[in-house]
């Protein structure tokens, strides 16, 4: 749903006009990342000394107009969550209940550089159901077994894509790739096939003392990251005893690292936000063959400091 | 669905006993409702209801399976609390979190382990691991320093090691006062009558980072190799099963691809002392 010059996610209600309350299904990503339905900002977690895994607190859900940045997201979290080590049971649990309904993009914000990071601006994969918005309708492609038992379910509301349709679908995406590119050109911004090896080079630079220098420590950057993972555990007192939350948590924040009695292996804050860069840059795509940045450019905006991860990439690949 | 044990929830624990070691250090000894079997060099989370988690690695004997013994030095919010905690009070445990001393691979190698400060804890729980079978092994050493007489943990156990004949064992204050007879000096000044194939041995450290990083030096100069010096290595572990990022240490996960490294697993991670 629009709501002045953001995008939201909003429960839809009946009484929702789509018109009139500019429910939007293409255009661009939201504001918000897709994360918090999946791991969310506070969740519960464990009631002490009960081995049982809380009950969800809501009813499944599907979320419709996800785009496609954000589907790469999923991927990220889906090795941290389900792949790597044991799997989690709280975000295995959303993976499997909610449903997915995708979309293509149909514009490029200015902050989008989805191509830079090697992904299209419209889904390929890890969805239930995609829509791409053309004239007169959407075209739908199932991506699951529940994508597809949902369109078996509904076949009357289907019919077969003329081929001048697909011929539109084809032209909005060429559009909307060359308008992703233009932002990529007029910024700089390099692609991936030049990251290799621009981490460790640049260990030692001067970049992350002046990136960090107007930094305010506020881990929007964490918040607002479709990739971004890390929690911390929290115990709380509720109504029936003892309860464990996991938080949001953010690698920016002085503490994050810090341990029992004092010592921490990041005081400076360059070397969090070094160490934020390493983690999405060298640590990911050396363990999981991804890097964890999905060109959605959400951290550009949410940074009260003006740090851009474009211009960051940029100094990181052109540094020698 | 049989659905696994919730990974975040602690099993219940009961206080038997609160040991004090030093001024600073206190050894809880404790009773799991349900057995924790755990491997020497593992660690668990210790929660104190209303308070929060912290990771420790138990200091007794891995094969008794209804205790648990954890070694606490009074240094923050959950510690603090730890030392407060009495006899008949409830903790939850959670784990056995990450992976230990690999000891069925040091079969028939000589064994140095090397102790600082706090770092006594894990190893304790390993010395009790190695001696129960010293046999399999070559010549064992200890190489143990603290600050200071106070400092000095496991007085008890530090004694009848050291009428073992068949471990070699000193011990080193940084700082000597009249009740002490021993070396005085960093645990570095103590290695050089270690007699072994330096080669062939096998070195296992636990301590603070910087003895950590000046013995691993020495021992590389000795003639240790890379492979086989394992080293604890500690960050902030909170969610133990490698999600929440707290403890990433460059490629790894502290607390599931740890807590103990060999030196060649972690050696080309820039400032990894810090």
């Amino acid at each position: 749903m629009k709501k002045g010059q953001q995008r939201i996610f909003q429960r839809y209600h009946p009484s929702v006009d789509r018109a009139a309350d500019q429910v939007v299904i293409g255009e661009a990503r939201t504001t918000e990342p897709l994360k918090g339905f999946f791991t969310p900002a506070r969740e519960k977690v464990a009631e002490l000394f009960n081995p049982e895994i809380p009950p969800s607190e809501h009813k499944p859900f599907a979320i419709v107009g996800v785009k496609a940045c954000d589907l790469q997201g999923f991927l990220i979290q889906d090795e941290v969550f389900l792949k790597r080590g044991n799997r989690d049971p709280f975000y295995a649990r959303a993976r499997e209940e909610n449903l997915i309904i995708s979309s293509d993009c149909t514009l490029a914000l200015e902050t989008c550089f989805c191509l830079a990071l090697g992904h299209d601006p419209h889904p390929k994969g890890n969805f239930d159901i995609n829509l791409s918005e053309v004239a007169g309708g959407f075209i739908v492609e199932v991506g699951s077994p529940k994508g597809r038992e949902l369109v078996d379910d509904h076949e009357s509301l289907f019919q077969a894509v003329p081929h001048t349709l697909l011929e539109e679908r084809k032209e909005i995406r060429e559009r909307v790739i060359a308008e992703v590119q233009s932002r990529i050109d007029e910024h700089g911004v390099p692609h991936r096939d030049q990251y290799q090896g621009m981490i460790n080079r640049n260990h030692e630079s001067k970049l992350w003392q002046e990136e960090a220098g107007t930094c305010v420590e506020c881990g929007a950057c964490n918040f607002i990251c479709p990739t971004c993972h890390c929690f911390v555990l929290s115990d709380q007192q509720t109504g029936s005893g003892t309860a464990r939350f996991r938080l949001w948590d953010s690698c920016m924040v002085k503490d994050f690292a810090r341990v029992a009695g004092g010592g921490n292996p990041r005081p400076q804050l360059w070397m969090r936000l070094r160490n934020r860069f390493e983690k999405k840059l060298d640590f990911f795509p050396r363990v999981t063959g991804l890097y964890a940045c999905t060109g959605c450019g959400r951290c550009i905006p949410a940074c009260p400091a003006d740090i851009d991860i474009r211009r960051v990439l940029k100094a990181l690949v052109h540094n020698a | 669905m049989l659905e696994a044990r919730n990974p975040y929830s602690p099993i219940e624990a009961e206080v038997v006993d609160s040991i004090v070691e030093t001024p600073m250090i206190k050894t809880l000894e404790l009773r799991p409702r349900e057995p924790i079997p755990f491997a020497a060099g593992q660690f668990v989370e210790l929660t104190l209801p209303g308070v929060g988690e912290a990771p420790f690695t138990p200091s007794s004997r891995p094969w008794i399976e209804d205790r648990m013994f954890l070694t606490i030095m009074n240094v923050g919010k959950v510690t603090e609390a730890a030392h407060l905690l009495r006899k008949g009070d409830t903790v939850g445990l959670r784990g056995p979190l990450g992976v230990g001393y690999p000891i069925d691979s040091f079969k028939g190698r000589e064994i140095l382990v090397v102790g600082g400060g706090c770092g006594f804890a894990p190893l304790r729980s390993l010395m009790y691991s190695l001696l129960e079978r010293a046999g399999d092994f070559g010549r064992l050493y200890f190489r143990g320093g603290c600050k200071s007489f106070d400092d000095l943990v496991y007085r008890k156990e530090l004694d009848e090691w050291s009428a073992r004949q068949d471990l070699d064992i000193r011990l080193t204050l940084d700082e000597g006062d009249e009740s002490w007879t021993g070396h005085v000096g960093v645990v570095t000044t103590i290695l050089d009558d270690v007699d072994l194939d330096c080669a062939q041995g096998i070195a296992i450290l636990c301590g603070p980072p910087v003895m950590m990083k000046f013995s691993t030096e020495k021992l590389l100069k000795m003639g240790f190799r890379d492979q086989n010096i394992y080293i604890s290595m500690e960050r902030n572990m909170s969610c133990g099963v490698g999600k929440c990022g707290h403890c990433r240490l460059g490629l790894y996960y502290i607390c599931t691809d740890g807590p103990v490294f060999t030196y060649e697993q972690i050696k080309s991670i820039p400032d990894v002392w810090h």
